[in-house]
């Protein structure tokens, strides 16, 4: 066994008890303490000043369209008669030791539809890529690969189409909710020179606008967020002016410079594990994501919601969070789907079973290519890498 | 007759078919066919075996009830449940038809073919099947999940039944089965006991 967990093992402990520290334990308290007396319009005012000024906000933070203390209780369902409908994505990414370049993406897709008559339709759709428009993005004449986050974003390009057409097959009776697994914050985007961004962001603003049009909700769920940014609109409540150099606050007591450092590493999770009560969601807030400002009509506003287990970030165009309608049943049947899912949303967990490519499936397909090659006369040959891997020899 | 399940594993002694309706295999012991289309040969089982497990063998199942949902409600609180779960049967094979109409109370030549479907027998095909009783051997020495008498027993309150509560032919049954189970006094008393009428 090459990996020496003996040497490991003090620093596993180390870092364990660091995690845990009674001071990190008050600060938590503290922060919380701050959300709630926290005043939306004051934080506004304040993250507006910064914006004015030359004084660039080096964190995302959050923008509350309602008090930022408040907790809501989940309001009853509109209709017995619902559906919620889910997809989840899985991907064999293209391989740098195949002669051949491809890639398949996997659609796992689930609608259940509660109510006078249940009923559930669990499906997938598979798609193999291997044509030039498929594997390259060109801009100017160069070729721009589709791999690594610009496959996420095509996988999340065909979950969205995916879960448009599936929302419109849902049976008539009652209300639809769509859910897409993740972010619809697609802030990779942002990384990515703009000939990518042209070919992406379109697309899927076009996607979000077919549900705007049809008039069906949709939203995207994400467990266990890593994102900061209510946290770090405390900051700019605890540290007062300067922001870009943080922990020098001139003014700043000594506490309140902890607090800031502290709040500086608690995920926004944390705050609200504390701050709402099971089925409870936030208040919904503006990101400062700077690839929303090209979303126009389209952009995405958050709250975090109490699941039972775990806080979620609850993520849904505007024109979604702002219809007193659309917004109560997404948290209503948000809440309602993490109850029957027990902790999680039951159409996301069967859209990821239907989504997942096994390991077995993964060497089946290389299988196909390798025997269609064959077919032809041409031997397939990987790399020597990844030949010696797979062989293992001693 | 009523297609009733499709067969997911096929073999010379039995098959395994997954059920069209969640919760309902075939009686324990009740006769089924499988027509095996273009050979004119249908072929024979007894229902030896029922269960309802999770589709994905990796997904466990999870408790689900609560003070205000159980039992049936849960199915309509949890529709993916329909799809999530299956419910199998075995069946032991016991004959077969061939061509000439006539009916063999033995192994059949072929195992039925994957993904044939499973009928139930109507009451005159459970008469005619069961008129000679040489396949009570067969399912005696099956070594399937069950004790093979009790299956045997179940098998034989299910044919007596469907004939009509036929009591000539339980006692013929009976008379066969002791014949079969001569010096297995304890064998013979658990599936006498079984088959009584009440």
């Amino acid at each position: 066994m090459p990996l020496d967990l003996a040497v490991i093992q003090p620093h596993i402990a180390r870092m364990a008890a660091q995690a845990h520290t009674q001071s990190l334990a008050d600060h938590l308290e503290a922060a919380c303490a701050r959300l709630r007396e926290a005043d939306a319009a004051h934080l506004l005012e304040v993250i507006a000043e910064r914006e004015r000024s030359k004084e660039r906000i080096p964190w995302l933070v959050a923008k509350p369209r309602e008090e930022i203390g408040a907790a809501y209780p989940p309001p009853p369902l509109p209709s017995p008669d619902f559906s919620v409908v889910a997809t989840d994505g899985s991907a064999i990414p293209p391989d740098r030791h195949s002669p051949l370049r491809f890639f398949v993406l996997n659609t796992g897709l689930a609608r259940l539809t509660y109510g006078q008559r249940p009923d559930a339709h669990l499906w997938a759709r598979s798609l193999f890529c291997a044509d030039e428009e498929d594997l390259y993005i060109t801009a100017a004449g160069r070729r721009i690969p589709v791999e690594g986050a610009r496959l996420g974003l095509r996988m999340a390009l065909e979950e969205l189409g995916a879960l448009f057409e599936a929302a419109q097959e849902a049976p008539a009776a009652g209300p639809v909710l769509a859910l897409h697994d993740g972010s619809l914050i697609f802030w990779a985007l942002h990384n990515e020179e703009e000939a990518v961004l042209r070919y992406f962001l379109p697309q899927i603003l076009d996607s979000l606008e077919r549900f705007q049009k049809a008039g069906i909700a949709v939203a995207s769920y994400i467990s266990y967020p890593g994102a900061q940014d209510v946290a770090n609109s405390l900051r700019l409540l605890v540290c007062g002016k300067d922001a870009q150099h943080c922990g020098q606050c001139a003014g700043a007591s000594a506490e309140e410079r902890a607090l800031c450092r502290a709040l500086a590493d608690f995920r926004d999770q944390a705050l609200f594990l504390r701050h709402l009560q099971p089925g409870q969601r936030s208040a919904i807030c503006d990101s400062t994501s700077a690839i929303l400002d090209r979303y126009g009509e389209q952009r995405v506003q958050f709250f975090y919601l109490h699941t039972g287990e775990e806080i979620a970030r609850l993520e849904a165009p505007q024109w979604v969070m702002q219809d007193e309608t659309s917004r109560r049943f997404l948290h209503a049947a948000v809440a309602d789907q993490c109850r029957r899912g027990r902790g999680y949303p039951q159409a996301l967990i069967e859209a990821h079973e239907e989504a997942v490519i096994t390991t077995g499936e993964h060497r089946l397909v290389e299988q196909m290519v390798e025997e269609a090659l064959a077919a032809q006369g041409v031997v397939y040959v990987r790399s020597a890498k990844d030949r010696s891997k797979r062989e293992r020899g001693v | 007759m009523e297609r009733i399940g499709e067969i997911v594993a096929t073999s010379s002694n039995s098959l395994t078919a997954v059920s069209f309706t969640l919760h309902q295999p075939p009686a324990l012991g009740s006769l089924v066919r499988v027509d095996v289309e273009g050979e004119r040969r249908t072929v024979y089982g007894v229902v030896s075996f029922g269960t309802t497990t999770g589709l994905d063998p990796g997904r466990r199942v999870v408790r689900r009830s609560t003070e205000d949902v159980h039992d049936a409600a849960i199915y309509a609180e949890h529709p993916q449940l329909e799809k999530t779960l299956r419910t199998e049967f075995t069946a032991l094979l016991v004959g077969y038809c061939g061509p000439d109409g006539r009916v063999h109370q033995h192994l059949p030549p072929q195992p039925p073919p994957l993904h044939y479907s499973v009928c139930t027998c109507d009451a005159e095909e459970v008469e005619r099947f069961s008129q000679q009783r040489s396949y009570f051997r067969l399912l005696l020495a099956a070594a399937g999940e069950l004790p093979p008498e009790q299956l045997l027993a179940a098998h034989i309150r299910e044919t007596a039944a469907a004939r009509g509560d036929d009591g000539e032919w339980l006692a013929a049954a009976a008379r066969e089965v002791a014949a079969l189970l001569k010096g297995e006094y304890d064998r013979l008393l658990g599936l006498l006991q079984a088959i009584e009428p009440r």
